[in-house]
């Protein structure tokens, strides 16, 4: 139990033609708590997943007490004394919390699974957290009736009850009080001292600097500097997270005229996510929504366009509004541009025209004039500038930034007044991402109010004049001017006020 | 107490009810025993209790390889014609001068027959990733061809001491007699007790519940989803088994008309159509169900257009009710 080392060297992992990864270091010991931290698409997920075989490398190696290995898959790093606790958590919801605790390693009795056994050991786990959650958390609960904070905790629980070696964890805290939070620290304090190695993986730079012995910090895939948190500061963290990073062609317009009438005001809007959010976009003005991925962004764009439930005051072009479904929204000459293409945002079988024309077949009478539509169609392919054979081919046939363009433009035929876009430029190549920078100032100086979503920093410091922070399911903090800069940027995602 | 999100409660009655969901099942079992038995008086006597068991027995086989897919999230579109396949193999390869080793290397071909249709099916789903609906439905051809091939039109007979054995009552002392097929239930129902209480149980309800998560877990899910084919195979065969003692003879298109009932029973005995809960006591009342609505209809001098609608009907009903439970949900938010 004394000597435990994992190390990981270069290790590169691509997913198709994307580098996730691509030198991802990693050196973890018996007895220390090692924080892995890095921004948005870091790499930091994908090298933790390394770490418990659910994802295997292209190329690198780990190295466990000096011997190679290679984890074919999460066995056989459950094996080697590793286990995890999920950031998406791996919880399956009909079974109980003791059948999720002991998943795959149910303690047996002459061959059978003994649920005695299970419900006690299970009881003895959740003893440690004893005071902290309801009463309803027993080992015979079925996770779909816990809450999130309990879901956390039973995962926690979980990952602890492979007795492992080294404990990843991802985000744990994520959906814990303080008072969990607290509890949690204790015991990895006392894990620690019993010979359990730490890697945490948390967004909370305030976690960091009160459990972390040292800090191993990616950019862009790659592991650019391992500090000892006791010899370093939360500001020379946040720059090794961003140094060099900015290099998109800054081109930012000004605050919006003050004149411009407001076209979305937000008061305390919640939903389970969010929790109170407000906000006031104007006409002609392109404002940035940034932090973190999952911190409440998506759901504030679904809310405001009706896609799920919420609860707050709207006022939308002077009127008090609350959408209670997209149509609605619609009506109101608001558009959402969603983020997953595939999924959200196209027919993917069905030709390029009938995707365009789809939310505006109204306008075209009935019978419809469908040369009319081809006309406008056509216009919009063109100002779009997009690369296609006709009109008509599938729009699977289309690149992932042509692909993307004709979401926009199917929304653009409507004329918007107001634009929603969650992350739209997720997984489109450099050339098309700058036709669409143009459309967006385009858009915006015609005066379409913008709001627009980005996990992708240097996007939101080129093209907005204001950006909206958000953490945990809240705007944060409110960058323009001056203080919209990469590093503010930076550690307000990671909750630090600075 | 420090959390401040209010815990989801349910009465006890709605808890009894989500955790068996097969008990809403058994109390339609009992409406349909009531209305059966007021129109068939004898129907609970030994000689006609026999007989609706017996017939039923090939069906309850089905659900329950049908259960163990669906509970790991898949669906076997393949049953009824494995069913006619083995049944074929049964009828041609035991004849009625058939020696018992005879008739045990004729079952052991056709339960050979029968996993490698389920391997070809796991194979399908797990290996080549196809989706189940696609793999099953293609396959069901091939094996639908091969009972053709086997035995191109209905026949064969079966030794008469050996199916004698199987439709008549047990009799277990002078006045008392105990029908095979409730036997076979018993012992059905005891082997899910058992197997409730093995790994493998957990491994199938948490591959059907979430995959991935199962997976990260350190369940092999492919292994655990190639396994429901197998067994799913395998009890389509034991139901061919019943359905060739019970009839005595072969008909390689018997099982055509089986293979959606049986999702139906299963569905009706509570299992989630998309995996993750299920029970296969459940499935067992639901061919009962099933069975005994035929038994109504046939009883009650109805019209024979109304079988298929009824079915149809306790198909849509059965399907409906996850979503309706959903959208009350929904609106009482």
């Amino acid at each position: 139990m004394t000597s435990f080392r994992l190390t990981v060297e270069k290790a590169v992992k691509t997913y198709g033609g994307v580098t996730a990864l691509a030198d991802g270091n990693l050196d973890v010991q018996a007895g220390t708590v090692t924080a892995l931290l890095g921004a948005n698409g870091s790499g930091k997920s994908t090298l933790s997943k390394i770490l418990t075989g659910v994802v295997s490398p292209n190329s690198g190696s780990i190295t466990l007490n000096g011997a190679p290995m290679r984890f074919a898959s999460p066995q056989a790093a459950r094996q080697a004394g590793i286990s995890a606790v999920y950031q998406e958590l791996s919880l399956i919801p009909d079974l109980t919390v003791a059948e999720n605790i002991w998943l795959a390693h149910e303690p047996l009795k002459n061959g059978f699974v003994s649920r005695t056994l299970m419900r006690q050991r299970t009881q003895s786990l959740l003893d440690l957290f004893a005071g902290l959650y309801n009463r309803h958390l027993t080992p015979d609960a079925l996770i779909t009736d816990l809450t999130p904070d309990e879901r956390q905790l039973v995962e926690i629980l979980k990952a602890l009850s492979f007795d492992p070696r080294l404990i990843i964890l991802d985000e744990a805290t994520a959906s814990l009080d303080g008072q969990q939070v607290n509890r949690l620290f204790e015991l990895v304090t006392q894990w620690k001292a019993n010979g359990m190695a730490i890697v945490m993986v948390s967004h909370r730079m305030e976690e960091i600097f009160r459990i972390a012995d040292k800090a191993s910090v990616l950019r862009n895939g790659r592991t650019v500097g391992e500090r000892v948190i006791a010899e370093t500061s939360e500001r020379e963290l946040v720059e090794l997270m961003i140094e060099g990073a900015g290099a998109l062609h800054r081109e930012r317009a000004p605050l919006v005229d003050p004149a411009n009438p407001v076209r979305l005001e937000v008061r305390g809007l919640k939903t389970s996510v969010l929790h109170g959010v407000d906000l006031t976009v104007r006409d002609g003005e392109l404002l940035g929504l940034g932090g973190l991925q999952g911190q409440g962004q998506s759901d504030l764009l679904m809310a405001l366009f009706g896609a799920i439930r919420s609860t707050g005051q709207m006022i939308v072009s002077g009127e008090a509004r609350h959408f209670r479904h997209p149509r609605q929204a619609m009506a109101a000459d608001v558009a959402l541009v969603p983020g997953d293409r595939g999924s959200e945002g196209l027919l993917l079988i069905r030709s390029i025209f009938e995707n365009l024309i789809l939310p505006s077949w109204g306008s075209y009478g009935t019978p419809i004039r469908v040369a009319r539509a081809r006309e406008k169609g056509a216009v919009i392919a063109e100002e779009l500038k997009m690369v296609m054979s006709s009109l008509d081919a599938p729009v699977n046939s289309l690149s992932g930034g042509n692909a993307q363009k004709v979401v926009i433009g199917k929304w653009l035929l409507r004329a918007p007044k107001l634009l929603l876009l969650n992350d739209p430029t997720k997984g489109i190549d450099v050339g098309a991402k700058a036709e669409f920078y143009s459309l967006l100032r385009q858009l915006r100086d015609r005066g379409t109010a913008i709001l627009f979503y980005s996990s992708d920093d240097d996007e939101l410091l080129g093209l907005c004049n204001r950006v909206l922070v958000m953490h945990d399911g809240r705007v944060s903090t409110e960058l323009f001017g001056d203080r919209l800069t990469h590093e503010q940027l930076v550690s307000a995602s990671m909750g630090t006020p600075s | 107490m420090t959390t401040i999100s209010a815990p989801k409660t349910r009465s006890p009655i709605g808890r009894t009810f989500s955790r068996n969901p097969f008990l809403l099942s058994l109390i339609l079992l009992i409406i349909m025993i009531v209305i059966n038995r007021a129109l068939q008086d004898n129907m609970l006597e030994i000689g006609p209790l026999n007989g609706t068991l017996r017939t039923m027995m090939p069906a309850i086989f089905l659900a329950i390889g049908q259960t163990f897919v669906v509970i790991a999230g898949g669906v076997d579109l393949s049953v009824g014609s494995i069913l006619s396949m083995t049944n074929a193999i049964l009828a041609v390869m035991i004849t009625q001068e058939a020696t018992a080793d005879q008739a045990l290397v004729a079952i052991l071909v056709a339960l050979a027959a029968g996993l490698g249709a389920g391997a070809l099916n796991g194979f399908g789903v797990t290996v080549l990733r196809l989706q189940p609906i696609v793999t099953t439905y293609a396959t069901s051809f091939i094996f639908a061809g091969i009972a053709l091939r086997i035995l191109p039109e209905p026949g064969g007979r079966l030794p008469r001491d050996l199916t004698s054995f199987y439709r008549n009552p047990l009799q277990l002392s002078e006045s008392f007699a105990i029908p095979l097929s409730l036997i076979l239930i018993t012992l059905l129902v005891i082997f899910w007790l058992v197997l409730s209480r093995t790994r493998f149980k957990q491994f199938l309800f948490a591959t059907g519940g979430n995959a991935d998560a199962a997976y990260t877990t350190g369940v092999r899910v492919s292994r655990v989803k190639f396994t429901t084919y197998l067994l799913s195979a395998l009890f389509a065969t034991l139901g061919a088994l019943a359905l060739t003692l019970g009839t005595g003879t072969g008909n390689p298109r018997a099982g055509e008309l089986m293979t959606l009932p049986s999702v139906v029973a299963v569905v009706l005995g509570g299992t989630r159509l998309a995996g993750g809960q299920g029970n296969i006591i459940g499935s067992i009342i639901g061919v009962l169900i099933l069975g005994l609505i035929g038994n109504i209809i046939s009883f009650g001098d109805l019209d024979s257009w109304v079988r298929p609608l009824v079915d149809a009907l306790i198909i849509i009903a059965a399907l409906a009710i996850p979503g309706v439970i959903g959208l009350v949900r929904r609106l009482n938010q």
